[in-house]
């Protein structure tokens, strides 16, 4: 299933950063929500800004548009202060995406678990978010750093454990 | 937020007092014209008014004021526009049919299609009009924008295309530079135009509420839950 723009990709002036504060407020909120749908419906969660300048949400060939990095970087702080994204490094080159939160996540591959009747059960978490059988879940090829996030966020609520094992770490259900 | 009623007569005050402020400075001007007068004769019929009938909000002097706006004029469009959007909103609250008075227009009643293509204006508009859903019915919340003649005429310009530029305006009208950016400025502010600095030559200001009705748009209620200011 194709990507579905919103009008607003097409209006040329959404690619200029809005000189009113009330229309740039509008403008912001409508990136913000545009670059996390974009994310989710292609499943990154890992942004490099190099790439990201260049990627179709922000540079719109047709219409011979692009933010400026500037502008990139001001949905982006935008997106932290809301709690979608996180800097990996201090000159914010690379950053993760939260188009879900952890706990999210977590309640997605809890009810899974459950649905199977897997409590009680050990998983690793390749097999967790790798394996065949979670192939068709939404939660599958989901990155490590977010499946840990994830999993911790259930720990928290008592559902599941963490447990270091020989080759890496898994995770027992409750 | 104003109730319907409040709304409407709010919106009349501020009709007027434009055409006034717009008579007062071409006052050498003012003349009857037949075609004026059809013109006008239409558009009162259509939103229910007398011209001849005292005390009933339009007194003659408005009228000659009215003729002096012409056909095409932006604010006329957007004060019909309102207009009808409150009448065919009053049908919706009250369950009752409201009546346009026919004077060279036959009568004709607000159906549930004027309602909804009323409420595609509305939604083309943007002008900081929102329509919010209440249950069943609607409430227009209106935060009218400050416009006077000169913003009126640069909307009407930049209607033929849905943006207009610096150098296209002063083409057009034979302004000095200082009054069309004082115009572009005040559209800016009042949320009606955007920016765009990548247009090739000079900046473009570009109006949304016209981009959305060249790529119409249909009304979704989900989408019209969505257009709170």
């Amino acid at each position: 299933m194709s990507f579905e723009w919103p009008w607003q990709y097409n209006f040329p002036p959404f690619f200029t950063l809005q000189p009113n504060v009330d229309t740039r407020q509008k403008q912001l909120a409508a990136w913000c929500s545009l670059a996390l749908s974009y994310c989710r419906h292609h499943k990154l969660y890992t942004l490099g800004i190099m790439e990201v300048q260049e990627c179709p949400v922000f540079n719109h060939k047709n219409i011979d548009r692009k933010l400026s990095t500037e502008a990139i970087l001001i949905v982006f702080e935008e997106l932290r202060k809301k709690g979608n994204l996180e800097w990996l490094d201090k000159n914010k080159t690379q950053c993760l995406v939260m188009w879900r939160r952890p706990e999210e996540w977590g309640k997605l591959i809890y009810q899974w678990v459950s649905k199977n009747g897997m409590v009680n059960t050990v998983f690793t978490l390749y097999e967790l978010a790798n394996g065949d059988d979670t192939e068709s879940e939404e939660f599958h090829g989901l990155e490590e750093w977010m499946l840990i996030r994830s999993l911790q966020a259930l720990q928290t609520d008592g559902k599941a454990e963490v447990i270091t094992m020989d080759d890496g770490k898994g995770v027992k259900f409750f | 937020m104003l109730s319907i009623d409040e709304c409407m007569s709010k919106q009349m005050k501020t009709f007027k007092y434009n055409l006034e402020e717009f008579a007062s400075k071409h006052k050498q001007e003012i003349h009857k014209s037949s075609q004026f007068r059809v013109q006008f004769q239409e558009m009162c019929a259509t939103i229910g008014v007398d011209p001849l009938a005292s005390g009933k909000g339009f007194c003659w002097q408005s009228q000659r004021l009215l003729e002096m706006l012409g056909v095409g004029d932006f604010y006329h469009k957007l004060g019909l526009q309102i207009i009808e959007v409150c009448l065919a909103l009053k049908h919706l609250h009250g369950g009752e049919r409201v009546h346009h008075q026919g004077r060279g227009k036959s009568a004709q009643d607000v159906s549930q299609d004027d309602l909804v293509r009323a409420i595609k204006k509305l939604k083309a508009m943007e002008n900081g009009f929102g329509v919010i859903s209440v249950g069943s019915s609607y409430l227009v919340q209106s935060v009218p924008a400050e416009l006077n003649m000169d913003h009126t005429v640069v909307l009407q310009l930049a209607e033929k295309k849905g943006y207009i530029s610096v150098s296209e305006i002063r083409e057009s009208l034979k302004w000095e530079r200082e009054r069309v950016c004082h115009v572009l400025e005040h559209l800016l502010k009042e949320g009606l135009a955007w920016l765009d600095s990548q247009a090739s030559g000079e900046p473009q200001y570009w109006l949304p509420a016209l981009f959305s009705e060249l790529t119409s748009l249909d009304v979704t209620p989900e989408e019209t839950n969505q257009m709170t200011p």
